[in-house]
């Protein structure tokens, strides 16, 4: 038993060494790219749900969208101020409501199909269409109408919004409007209605002309990419990257091992003190900004938070630095509700400054009386604990005089109540649909999430007046006219824009990490 | 064992048991945590609430023996101040079963009949849920706070003690001392109070005491959920809930966890040894082993 005949242990051995051979010469002659035969590992938290553009809209699915599509118009790196072109060029009609695409060159889908207007108005329509997450993007945010998309030539196409919309060129770049193989889709069940039935094909199979594509595709545990050999652009540095699905924890002790290159989802903890050797912690301000709202109805108010003065004494009760600390090194204070990264930020605003002195004048008619602060308890800003920010403020403003009651709950309920414009005072962030100010202007009174705090138009006539002036700006006024409307609201308003949270990429030997409020990471500029 | 003299086991069952040193190391440990609970206002440890973000996340040093938690409050302060929400809470809870639960077995087991099947059936539609998913459910409905999560414990306390009791009131209708105090012209809840009770409220403390515990862990597990104690309120619950968001940071959740197991065996070890010295089924075992 323990003895194989003589004659079969030869022929065992010659035909493993046959075996051999052959699968040596065969990954020799698939191995021909010999750069790119490198694996890239990235450790991220997954919210994944699906890889079709028009239906993804998790920052996962960013991730790998951004990989394998390319977008009319792009961002350089992390500056998302000024769209660059892509696919296409673009051109604003003087009234800012119409943008004209114009077709940048050759660009090759993975299929071998080139890239047509037809296929960015096809890939369009289809967002609009299936009404998935990411349509709002294509649509008028206040009036819902979808854009007009229309072909004009083989080589340029317009949308058009039925409202002044300065912000459509910072709307392109979003990996959700990612241009798809329109030839190759209608043969597996694509359309550009509630009936497409691409999904699974997508999810699978991929068809865009980005630097990678699919290689296999799960939800849950990791998506695996190849480079898309047709891809126009500098080839990627890697041959096969794998983005994995790792809890924060974990993800440490993997860039620390060596087993992943890029840690997406450490936090301010988590990175103290892990950048050493050819570790690297790449720190930006993350573009949801955190802040606190002080409800102006009267009926809600309890005749505190509707005070111009109690506003004021709140503003200067709060200890910034102190949230910026809970918060975790690299976080800052924006300057008004717009973050720090978009166009027309402000940097800093006199109202929003720690002054202890200024806040017990102005809060010495409320000595004793008492609010309630509602926070999310099952959310948080960017890994920062909302309980954390509450009881911060909790103690600032005890200091000042003023009792707060804590409440507690669960997102989806203050939600309902917030929305609803039922809650006294409270915490929450804003996460941006897209990096233009315009889209902050909902903070205006009489706007959505000015309702939701009871501010409306006729209390602040001003802010009214600054946000009108704002809409109306073009061209390089804009920023000032941003910037002069959060002056106004600082003055006056129902929100106190608080922390704009740091997001932490750790790497282990790579470089190129760029994080991109929009896309987290372009895992094709990683070297 | 069955020839030791009735009288001599009878003489000797209190000290035995409560000599034992598990029932001395909890009794020394509980003392521990009442006076801690007392002199909290009067230690001048630094205030439970008091922050400092400059030295958040600090592991234990002189200047702070447990550490610092997130907002950089002293983890010792909150640990020892943690005691006053955990004890009294859990007198009230323990007492207030008790009574609401002896009562309702009480009344079920004397009376008998359709207030039996009445009461009984409400304790089995509540032993049909798991107590803390149950409790999860009311507390969340009443809203987060330590009173209301009080209130959800109750709930789903009572039904064990009711069982217990109407079990013993069954036992103990039929006696004839029972029958013949009824003969002698008592009403049901004379003879309930006056010849039941007393004869069946040792096995009901022992019950309690061994309730102590688990009273303490539900209400731990509910702040932990987020159910029970709102912030700042320092409870331990709370705190391990919080020390396990900041896993690299052990000590936010290792003391206060190790509060709640110091208090929960002491609980168990005296209700442990409670159990011995009252229960006359198991009292000559526990005399055998400790002559």
């Amino acid at each position: 038993m323990n003895h194989l005949p003589a004659r079969l242990t030869a022929m065992t051995a010659t035909a493993a060494a046959v075996a051999l051979i052959v699968t040596g010469c065969s990954s020799s002659s698939g191995g021909g790219q010999s750069t790119s035969s490198k694996t890239l590992v990235v450790d991220n938290a997954f919210d994944l749900k699906t890889s079709d553009p028009a239906r993804a809209f998790e920052l996962t699915g960013s991730i790998v969208d951004k990989a394998i599509y390319e977008t009319a118009l792009t961002f350089n790196g992390s500056d998302v101020t000024k769209p660059v072109p892509q696919l296409t060029t673009y051109t604003m009609s003087d009234d800012e409501k119409t943008i004209t695409l114009t077709l940048n060159g050759k660009h090759v889908f993975s299929s071998g199909n080139p890239v047509t207007i037809d296929d960015i108005v096809w890939s369009y329509k289809r967002v609009q269409g299936i009404a998935g997450n990411p349509s709002f993007l294509l649509s008028n945010l206040s009036t819902g109408k979808p854009f007009a998309i229309t072909k004009t030539s083989d080589t340029t196409m317009t949308i058009t919004d039925t409202q002044p919309n300065p912000a459509l060129p910072t709307i392109l770049p979003n990996p959700s409007l990612g241009v798809l193989d329109s030839k190759t889709l209608e043969g597996h069940g694509g359309t550009t209605g509630k009936d497409d039935g691409a999904e699974s094909y997508l999810n699978a199979t991929s068809a865009g002309s980005g630097p990678y594509q699919l290689s296999s595709y799960n939800v849950s545990s990791k998506v695996v990419f190849k480079p898309n050999p047709k891809y126009v652009g500098d080839k990627p540095a890697y041959g096969r990257v794998v983005l994995q699905n790792v809890k924060g924890p974990s993800q440490k002790i993997d860039v620390q091992g060596g087993s992943a290159q890029l840690a997406l989802n450490l936090n301010s903890q988590q990175v103290n003190g892990l950048a050493s050797g050819s570790i690297k912690v790449v720190k930006t301000p993350s573009a949801n900004v955190g802040y606190l709202w002080l409800n102006q109805n009267a009926g809600v108010s309890g005749g505190l938070t509707n005070q111009p003065d109690f506003v004021k004494g709140v503003r200067h009760a709060i200890d910034y630095k102190a949230i910026q600390t809970i918060a975790g090194s690299g976080s800052t204070q924006p300057g008004g509700i717009v973050p720090s990264q978009f166009l027309g930020s402000l940097e800093s605003d006199e109202n929003n400054t720690t002054d202890a002195a200024a806040a017990k004048s102005d809060l010495a008619k409320y000595q004793g009386r008492s609010i309630t602060l509602s926070y999310p308890t099952d959310a948080a800003l960017d890994g920062v604990s909302f309980a954390d920010m509450a009881q911060s403020v909790q103690s600032d403003l005890e200091g000042a005089g003023v009792k707060v009651k804590l409440n507690g709950l669960p997102i989806a309920t203050l939600l309902d109540s917030f929305r609803a414009g039922k809650l006294q005072a409270g915490l929450m962030y804003w996460g941006p649909d897209f990096p233009d100010p315009s889209d902050y202007l909902t903070f205006s009174p009489g706007e959505g999430l000015g309702l939701r705090a009871g501010w409306t138009k006729d209390m602040a006539p001003e802010v009214t007046k600054a946000k009108e002036a704002a809409i109306a700006a073009q061209g390089d006024a804009r920023a000032a006219a941003y910037q002069a409307w959060q002056k106004a609201a600082n003055a006056d308003g129902a929100f106190v824009p608080l922390v704009q949270a740091a997001k932490y990429a750790v790497t282990n030997g790579v470089s190129g990490v760029t994080q991109n409020a929009i896309w987290t990471v372009d895992l094709a500029t990683i070297e | 064992m069955t020839a030791l003299p009735a009288v001599r086991r009878r003489s000797l069952r209190l000290p035995v048991a409560w000599r034992r040193p598990a029932a001395i190391g909890g009794a020394v440990v509980l003392l521990a945590w009442i006076v801690i609970a007392l002199l909290d206002p009067v230690i001048g440890l630094q205030g439970p609430l008091q922050r400092d973000v400059e030295v958040a996340l600090q592991a234990p040093s002189a200047a702070h023996p447990f550490g610092t938690d997130e907002l950089g409050r002293d983890v010792l302060a909150r640990t020892l101040w943690g005691v006053q929400a955990s004890l009294p809470l859990a007198v009230v809870l323990v007492a207030g079963s008790l009574v609401i639960g002896s009562l309702l077995g009480a009344v079920a087991g004397y009376l008998g009949g359709v207030v039996d099947e009445v009461i009984m059936r409400i304790a089995d539609l509540v032993f049909a849920f798991p107590t803390i998913i149950l409790a999860m459910v009311v507390a969340a409905a009443l809203g987060p706070s330590l009173a209301n999560a009080v209130v959800a414990l109750l709930i789903v306390s009572w039904p064990n003690y009711a069982r217990v009791m109407r079990a013993l009131v069954l036992g103990a209708r039929g006696q004839e001392y029972v029958v013949a105090g009824r003969l002698l012209g008592a009403g049901p809840f004379t003879s309930l109070r006056r010849d039941v009770l007393p004869n069946v409220s040792a096995p009901m403390l022992v019950l309690a005491m061994l309730d102590f515990g688990n009273q303490i862990l539900l209400l731990a597990g509910l702040s932990f959920l987020g159910l029970g104690a709102v912030p700042p309120t320092p409870e331990w619950g709370s705190m391990v809930a919080d020390g396990v968001e900041q896993f690299s940071s052990w000590w936010l959740a290792t003391f206060p966890g190790l509060a709640i197991f110091s208090v929960v065996v002491a609980f168990n070890l005296i209700g442990d040894s409670l159990r011995d010295a009252l229960d006359p089924r198991i009292a000559g075992a526990v005399q055998g082993s400790s002559l």
